[in-house]
């Protein structure tokens, strides 16, 4: 007996490999989900909004942080209570017809999506000197390889290993050593003169790109997926909060980074491979190195999980069968949809004269202007006892809620006016 | 046949009946057609009464109070009686019982609900295709002067027919393609194959319950496909109503993480349960993925001793050697057994093994002294001792700690089914069989 107890001592330490599979297994959907909303367009928004405004839209953070908890947070308790997708609910609750038509708004706004992540893997191949006709149509490739061939849990951990590398924008930060006092004040304080025509786009770039609808589907498949029970809800709550947080500190130190760097010194940019070139004089060669290898892992793994997620959700939706391991035979609209999507969102980026800026910006904007409809599904579902049991939204939370949806409306609103009807009239 | 007057399809879709408005015999709207309520006891249900929504509320009228039924109007008595409720009472019957649902207290009144509610647009099992697929439509047939319903639709051209498009689609295929398949076939299932998964709320409400023979029937590989496709509610309301046997028949066929949250899921008794229904090796594996803690709560609950050993024993080796996939269930047996209770033994013991073609020879201090087949034994006189016939040269075994590579090579070059794996004192500890190897071999760890 002695000596078997001396035998488990020494099973215990697992090897390297093993120990980091279940690191990363203990990390929530919460903080994964988070993780993924740093993608190439939230990269380029954030430096944009930093490089324009310095640190103006600051405090916009704040309330677009607490309304990302409450949204994800909904959309978890949503999975954990009723042991399914957010597409599921909805076709089961409001129909056919609905479900179809959000979905079809959905693949568009994520095809806008997938064009981003194909932008950003083109601003990065250009920083490093590679044409885009040489490294999207490669990229496309090996995504689409990756997503066939490859293994989906996989894909997915090595992307958020890969995004580890936005943390040497908060060291990077410390380094330039702000004006805390200034920080702090800029992110509390709510300065309403900058709300102008002029930096409205990236108002709503930055709603559009932290509450994005595909990531309301994401999280709540993947609290189903864990098995995530009633029982950890709180756990869940705290892994939510834990993640959104993470976001909050990533982005605003990627604000605060390319504030003191590129806004001080009245570098302007218009293409987010600027963004990284304009790093290099003020913080030397390195950072633009390691802004080039984020900007790619982020978008060559979300371009990958991007149509991946997308088609999931239509077939679930739509009541098709799903699976990377079915034939196309057996899950034939599964296998179209995610295909189409990354030819089309490689080959757009490769029309010629396309503005890769205007790609990351517009989808954000078609996000912002899809997510007022998903959050208000979201919100009906969450008060229907058959779907959430005892698990219901609060009166309190409730209002708050539907007072998001009135401030996203309002400034989506804002937008199309000024962006749209102003700019035509 | 007054009921169906001026109604000429003999096929009714649930999508087209939807909204139909409802009047009484003054002519005075009372709402629009929302749902019917079906008896769920029979094979192909008989409509029992329709649904309507008025201001809000819920309301059902009973199918004897129908005087006209079409999809332009609904006439009803003026007397009929308007239940207000979500759901319709029942008076259950004594017969048991089809497919669909099953009331637990028979005789008593059953609250119903809606067929729409717990059908359309939600996941069913069809039992035939053994698949998960989602409804579009529900197809009835005017039998009499009754509905009852017949197939559920899953196609493409019910969707269509849900989304509007379908005469528009239609006549461009008509123009393309005359005699395309499209307009002539339609994707559905027989009624008596549907197995539909009531959601929480009326589960809980209602206390009606899944007849699970249909489900039960299943082999377990394709219970394992639909279990996978489920959500998981669904998944948790087939896999709790599976017996302890066919549930670790079936997790031991779900993909290996979906394994440890079904496994989680479960209270530790029944998991105790299922895991001592799952041959060792898988038992063992399973549980080494489930953490530390809730394994040994586990374990601590297996009933049988024997069992229970094992699985603690097996669970001391790496999964990728041959300890982790080996099973312990082999038959051994002492040189000096006669043939005669070796195959007492075998009667008595055959289920808990897992496989009786080889018998494995052992000393007194469990030490492999050789090898003999079943076919050999047989075809040998009564009172023979199994030592006298059985290999005992070079008998063909690995070592515990042997890579699971160099397992299916030494097997793949002896042409092995099975092979012993012994410690360093030759002690006999389990056999691997070539099934044990094949999720390896095929990359599916």
């Amino acid at each position: 007996m002695k000596d078997k107890k001396v035998k488990k001592e020494k099973k215990k330490i697992p090897s390297f490999y093993k120990r980091m599979i279940i690191l990363l297994g203990i990390i929530g959907p919460g903080i994964i989900t988070a993780n993924i909303d740093n993608d190439a367009g939230g990269i380029a928004t954030y430096s944009l909004v930093g490089a324009k405004t310095g640190y103006g839209l600051l405090w916009t953070l704040m309330p677009i942080t607490v309304a990302l908890i409450m949204v994800q947070e909904m959309s978890a308790r949503m999975g954990i209570a009723s042991g399914k997708g957010l597409a599921d609910l909805i076709r089961e609750k409001f129909g056919l017809k609905v479900t179809f038509y959000s979905l079809f708004l959905l693949v568009f706004a994520d095809l806008g999506n997938t064009m981003a992540e194909f932008a950003g893997i083109a601003s990065a191949g250009e920083i490093f000197g590679i044409s885009r006709y040489i490294s999207v149509p490669i990229c496309s490739l090996f995504v689409w390889l990756l997503i066939t061939k490859g293994n989906y849990k996989t894909v997915e951990r090595i992307f958020i290993a890969g995004c580890t590398v936005y943390l040497s924008y908060i060291v990077s930060g410390f380094i330039i050593g702000p004006d805390w006092g200034e920080v702090i004040h800029a992110t509390l304080v709510p300065n309403l003169e900058i709300l102008t025509a002029e930096n409205m786009p990236l108002v709503v770039g930055l709603v559009g790109t932290s509450i994005t609808p595909w990531m309301q589907f994401y999280i709540q498949s993947a609290v189903v997926e864990k098995g995530i029970t009633t029982k950890h809800l709180w756990h869940s709550k705290v892994d939510v909060i834990v993640g959104c947080f993470f976001m909050f500190l990533v982005t605003i130190f990627i604000i605060i980074c390319c504030a003191v760097t590129l806004h001080t010194s009245g570098v302007h940019i218009t293409t987010a491979a600027d963004a990284a070139m304009a790093l290099e004089p003020l913080a030397g060669k390195y950072s633009s190195i390691l802004f080039g290898i984020g900007l790619f892992n982020a978008s060559i793994f979300a371009a990958a999980l991007l149509p991946l997620a997308t088609s999931y959700y239509v077939c679930e939706g739509m009541g098709w069968e799903s699976g990377v391991d079915k034939t196309f035979k057996e899950a034939p609209n599964f296998f179209t949809i995610f295909t189409s999507l990354i030819i089309i969102g490689a080959a757009m980026v490769l029309l010629p004269g396309i503005n890769l800026f205007n790609i990351l910006i517009w989808s954000q904007v078609i996000n912002g202007v899809l997510i007022p409809i998903i959050l208000l599904f979201i919100i009906n579902l969450c008060n229907d006892p058959d779907v959430m049991g005892e698990y219901t939204n609060s009166t309190t939370y409730n209002v708050i809620s539907y007072g998001i949806v009135l401030l996203m409306l309002l400034v989506n609103g804002a937008l199309i006016y000024y962006e749209g009807i102003q700019r035509f009239l | 046949m007054g009921i169906f007057k001026g109604f000429n399809e003999i096929q009714i879709h649930f999508s087209d009946a939807l909204g139909t408005k409802i009047f009484n015999e003054d002519g005075i709207r009372i709402g629009n057609l929302s749902d019917f309520f079906v008896d769920y006891e029979e094979v192909y249900p008989l409509v029992l009464a329709i649904q309507f929504k008025n201001s809000g509320q819920y309301f059902y009228i009973s199918w004897d109070d129908i005087n006209e039924y079409s999809h332009k109007k609904i006439i009803v008595k003026n007397n009929a009686f308007k239940g207000r409720s979500r759901t319709y009472p029942k008076v259950t019957t004594n017969k048991i019982i089809t497919s669909i649902l099953a009331s637990q207290f028979t005789g008593n009144t059953v609250e119903y609900p809606p067929l729409g509610k717990i059908v359309l647009d939600r996941q069913i099992v069809d039992t035939a295709g053994k698949k998960v697929v989602r409804v579009n439509d529900i197809q009835l047939i005017k039998a009499g002067t009754n509905l009852r319903v017949t197939h559920a639709a899953i196609g493409l051209r019910s969707m269509m027919r849900r989304l509007g498009y379908q005469s528009a689609i239609d006549s461009i295929i008509k123009l393309v393609k005359p005699n395309s398949k499209y307009l002539t076939s339609e994707a559905l299932i027989n009624w008596k194959f549907v197995h539909a998964i009531p959601n929480k709320s009326i589960q809980s409400s209602v206390k009606l319950n899944l007849s699970n023979e249909d489900i039960k029937e299943l082999h377990p590989a394709d219970l394992a496909d639909i279990l996978e496709d489920l959500d998981s509610h669904g998944r948790g309301i087939i896999f709790k109503n599976l017996d302890p046997k066919t549930a670790a028949e079936t997790l031991s066929e779900v993909d290996d993480d979906l394994q440890v949250t079904m496994l989680r899921n479960e209270d530790l008794e029944r998991a105790a349960d299922i895991i001592e229904e799952m041959d060792t090796d898988d038992a063992a594996d399973l549980l080494h993925e489930l953490g530390e803690q809730r394994a040994e709560d586990i374990i601590s609950r297996i009933d049988d001793d024997e069992i229970q050993e094992e699985i603690q024993e097996l669970l001391e080796y790496k999964d990728d050697t041959a300890g982790g996939l080996m099973s312990t269930e082999y038959l051994s047996v002492l040189a000096d057994d006669k043939k005669d209770d070796i195959l007492k033994k075998i009667y008595k013991e055959h289920e808990d093994l897992e496989t009786i073609y080889s018998i494995y020879i052992v000393d007194k201090n469990e030490k492999l002294i050789g090898q003999c087949s079943l076919r050999k034994l047989i075809t040998q006189k009564d009172n023979i001792e199994i030592g006298e016939v059985m290999n005992s040269k070079d008998v063909k075994s690995m070592q515990v700690d042997s890579g699971w590579k160099e397992v299916a090579s030494f097997m793949s070059k002896y042409n092995l089914m099975y092979a012993p794996i012994i410690n360093e004192s030759k002690e006999l500890l389990g056999i691997i069989s070539v099934d044990d190897l094949l999720p390896w071999l095929l990359n599916e760890r």
